[in-house]
């Protein structure tokens, strides 16, 4: 048996951990950013990047498939050595850990511009940091039931989103490649960071206890994200004028405006509130990648004190810079490029290098 | 010695092991000495261990035809003086004129030893000891009855169609009302001691075929490492026991009940009976299974689905009232309609406190009422019920110290919070509804997603003998789902729960019921 086996996920919870670390922030300006890019043919371009994104995972899959107990750090010392692996390995925990911190900061500015707004930065931040550093500091097993509770206690969330549906012209949606392929295809760098997640599988793959339905699961997580991005734009597109929704920031926010009851005015807010769980999933997947891999650098069974580090230094770097929404736009296209290097990039050259690897090692014994 | 080296803690305690171990071994060599042939010497030395008891009865007497001196010795009031009289003294004194050989008294359970030890713990557990002159060995009767209480209806856990039977403080009766459900030899039962003072003994009971062994090393293994001077209650051995010690949550089920502690053996779980306890407890418990309560299985199901649901929804108002009311008004007033807010605002314009303030002292109050309540005798409690209820809430609206809306508010949390079949998951709420509100004043519904995040957190990362504690919701389990939120017809459930682990999953004699539909 495997040393991750005890602290083993099953399938469910693989499916909704590769689904959760997608769905974060990046769906609010989703919709906009696609418009911008792509016209009212945006939806296309999230089928799309769903394909690239399938054939990305399953490469990162057929790598991991060779070493099914090992995470990330051990594949890498035993690929490149124990020291160049653990070299590697940093860049790696770096994004990991600085996804997390992104995705909190700009979970603190929507808080902070629509509940909070006399609330220091780092008060946010350290609010969110008491529950996570809860989760993180225990197993995956913990973090995994985390992320699948939350995720049954919020699937109701998006249903919300018919409601104004009915008030929306289908007709916006037309025609369809008016403006040929190219739009389509340029849109596809902006939805990289709403669809990057899938990277976690490095991680969190060794704890699968099923594993040969490891690329299934996988599959269904990232169809799960695209159903929820496909039905958020389109909606988007249909609700609002393929110029209008150009000029709102958050159209997914500004939709839920038109969200009323008798009982109950400006749901946008409640839905907003407890949209924090849903994107309280994405940064407790990425913070746990980091410290897991972090502990694992210096060999350390227990990563909480590690994962108490990483809030300490959360919050602390939240009360030094105390970003703004551009500061945090500008780390998100940074990420974005980051992402594509861990997504794109990165699985392939590791694919290739294993086999290269490995018919290596064949001749060598042969 | 043992006084200051509490205090320096770095080399002494290795001294104090050596001392304790010496201490040991000198008491055990004390106390494993053997039993004098000699009558007279025996008594002279039962009269020195037993300095100060007037309650030790040292009954002596001859018996058959040669004429043997005996000595009966028990404690007065532990002992059944019917058996006594009956079954020992009279056919030793009376029907032994003729026998003989040495008679035998007619008492079921009878055993010979021949340690003080034995013998001292014989006597203090009730049991009567013979000595015989001439012999080396004892006799030891049980005849041990001390002042009982009837069965009765368990008060904590009140249900309509339930049994009426509550446990009692006799370990061996509580254990006889379980066997009484379940006639089957898997039924199993361990016996622990713990407690060097009050050596209570604890009994753990499970069915063989269906609970997991796993969760029986870990149990026995948490009652072997209890080391205390006595278990006075059952909530004391399971604070010994849990898994987090700093957890607000309840993670065993306290029960009174035997009907429900015999529906968890079924389901696989565990029983720990604990001698002179009315309560068992029930392990490992989930966050689910304090919202089941017998009656659930009594019901139509779609009673019992809709009564589960409401008391689910009753978690979340005791909860959550009294919180989500402040951050409304204090925070995030734009989200409550204007219509509404103007009501809430009329009745709240004499209230010269904050929100916060004003539910405080309600809650706070209400806890005081509920606590009073319990402590005083039932009539004089009812009462409480009334001047704490009507007048002091109608007082207080009128004096314009809190608002309308708030004493609705109090009222329905305090009702929310009875609804819970279990009373320790009641307190659990009525403790957390402080922290929410709290936290709802510094930071509105952000402040209580926070706090709701925290408490997920906690429950997902809780365990309860090594089983999750948020089993079947996390992590989800679909067989479960037929006894969480709606409860299933029973036919439905031919599972055992996932969630206890057990080893045999399918409930037995389903085969057996579909032979005869068909």
């Amino acid at each position: 048996m495997s040393k991750y086996a005890m602290n083993g996920i099953t399938l469910m919870q693989y499916i909704i951990l590769i689904h959760a670390s997608q769905v974060g922030t990046g769906i609010f300006s989703l919709p906009r950013q696609l418009a911008e890019t792509s016209g009212t043919d945006g939806w296309m371009t999230v089928l799309l990047a769903w394909i690239i994104n399938c054939l990305a995972g399953w490469i990162m899959l057929l790598t991991l498939r060779k070493y099914p107990d090992f995470t990330l750090l051990d594949l890498l010392s035993h690929l490149f050595g124990k020291w160049l692996g653990k070299l590697l390995a940093l860049p790696l925990i770096i994004y990991f850990a600085s996804f997390g911190l992104v995705i909190m900061v700009n979970s603190m500015l929507y808080i902070k511009s629509w509940f909070l707004t006399k609330t220091p930065a780092y008060l946010v931040v350290l609010l969110f940091a008491i529950p996570s550093y809860l989760v993180v500091r225990n197993g995956l097993r913990v973090q995994a039931r985390y992320i699948e509770l939350v995720f049954y206690m919020t699937m109701w969330m998006p249903l919300f989103m018919l409601i104004p549906v009915g008030e929306g012209n289908t007709l916006f949606l037309l025609p369809f490649l008016k403006e040929g392929w190219l739009p389509v295809l340029q849109g596809l760098q902006k939805t990289v960071f709403a669809y990057a997640g899938f990277e976690i599988l490095f991680i969190i793959y060794p704890f699968l206890q099923k594993k040969k339905y490891a690329i299934h699961g996988f599959l269904i997580g990232n169809t799960l994200t695209l159903l929820y991005y496909l039905f958020i734009t389109i909606v988007c597109f249909i609700f609002y004028t393929p110029d209008g929704i150009t000029t709102l920031n958050q159209p997914v926010l500004s939709l839920l405006k038109n969200i009323e009851f008798r009982f109950l005015e400006r749901f946008d807010m409640i839905f907003l509130a407890i949209y924090l769980l849903v994107v309280s999933k994405a940064w407790i997947i990425y913070i746990s990648c980091a410290v897991f891999s972090t502990a694992q650098i210096f060999k350390k069974q227990d990563h909480s004190i590690f994962s108490g580090i990483y809030f300490l230094f959360a919050v602390a770097s939240v009360y030094v810079m105390n970003p703004t929404w551009n500061q945090s736009e500008e780390w998100t296209k940074l990420l974005s490029k980051a992402a594509f290097g861990v997504m794109y990039m990165f699985p392939v050259v590791l694919y290739i290098y294993v086999r290269g690897f490995e018919m290596l090692r064949r001749g060598k014994t042969g | 010695m043992y006084f200051f080296s509490r205090f320096y803690k770095k080399y002494p305690s290795q001294k104090r092991i050596k001392m304790g171990k010496m201490n040991q071994i000198h008491e055990e060599t004390a106390e494993d000495r053997l039993i004098s042939i000699e009558l007279f010497q025996n008594i002279k030395e039962i009269k020195q261990k037993f300095p100060a008891s007037p309650d030790l009865v040292i009954h002596q007497f001859t018996t058959g035809l040669k004429q043997t001196r005996v000595a009966l010795v028990y404690l007065d009031g532990l002992t059944d003086k019917n058996s006594l009289n009956n079954n020992i003294l009279r056919p030793m004194m009376y029907d032994s004129r003729e026998v003989n050989e040495t008679p035998l008294p007619t008492i079921s359970s009878c055993r010979t030893v021949s340690s003080w030890r034995d013998v001292e713990n014989a006597i203090l557990q009730g049991e009567s000891v013979l000595f015989f002159e001439g012999q080396v060995e004892v006799r030891v009767f049980d005849t041990t009855g001390w002042p009982q209480r009837s069965i009765e209806d368990p008060q904590l856990e009140s249900s309509l169609k339930g049994a009426h039977q509550g446990f009692v403080e006799t370990g061996v009766q509580n254990i006889a009302l379980l066997r009484r459900y379940i006639p089957n030899l898997e039924l199993r039962i361990k016996e622990h001691i713990v407690g060097r003072r009050g050596k209570t003994n604890v009994w753990i009971m499970y069915l063989e075929d269906i609970a997991h062994p796993e969760v029986l090393k870990e149990l026995e293994k948490r009652i072997e490492q209890i080391d205390i001077d006595a278990v006075i209650n059952t909530g004391e051995l399971a604070e010994y026991i849990e898994d987090n010690r700093y957890s607000p949550f309840p993670q065993f089920i306290l029960t009174e009940r035997p009907d429900s502690a015999v529906s968890q053996l079924l389901q696989g779980r565990f029983v720990v009976v604990v001698d002179r306890s009315p309560s068992v407890i029930i392990a490992p418990a989930t966050f689910i299974s304090f919202f089941q309560s017998v009656d659930d299985y009594s019901m139509r199901w779609l009673i019992a689905s809709f009564i589960r649901l409401l008391r689910f929804l009753a978690f979340m108002i005791a909860l959550l009232l009294p919180a989500v009311y402040i951050a409304f008004l204090s925070f995030n007033y734009e989200v409550v309609p204007l219509q509404l807010f103007l009501s809430i605002a009329e009745s709240r314009a004499r209230v010269p406190f904050p929100p916060l303030l004003e539910a405080m002292m309600m809650e706070i109050m209400l806890e005081m009422m509920r606590e009073a309540g319990i402590r005083l005798p039932a009539p004089v409690g009812q009462t409480i019920g009334i001047v704490g209820g009507i007048v002091v809430g109608q007082a207080a609206v009128q004096a314009g110290i809190v608002s309308n809306i708030m004493v609705i508010v109090v009222a329905s949390t305090a009702i929310a919070s009875f609804i819970l079949p279990s009373y320790d998951m009641g307190t659990a709420v009525r403790l957390l509804r402080f922290p929410m509100m709290l936290i709802a004043s510094l930071f509105g519904i952000i402040g209580i997603v926070i706090g709701f995040m925290t408490l997920l957190a906690h429950l997902v990362a809780l365990e309860s003998l090594g089983t999750p504690y948020g089993s079947p919701l996390a992590p989800f389990r679909w067989q479960d789902m037929r006894d969480t939120f709606v409860r299933f017809p029973l036919w439905s459930m031919f599972r055992r729960p996932e969630s206890t682990r057990a080893i045999q999953e399918i409930r037995m004699g389903r085969k057996r019921s579909k032979e005869k539909d068909s």
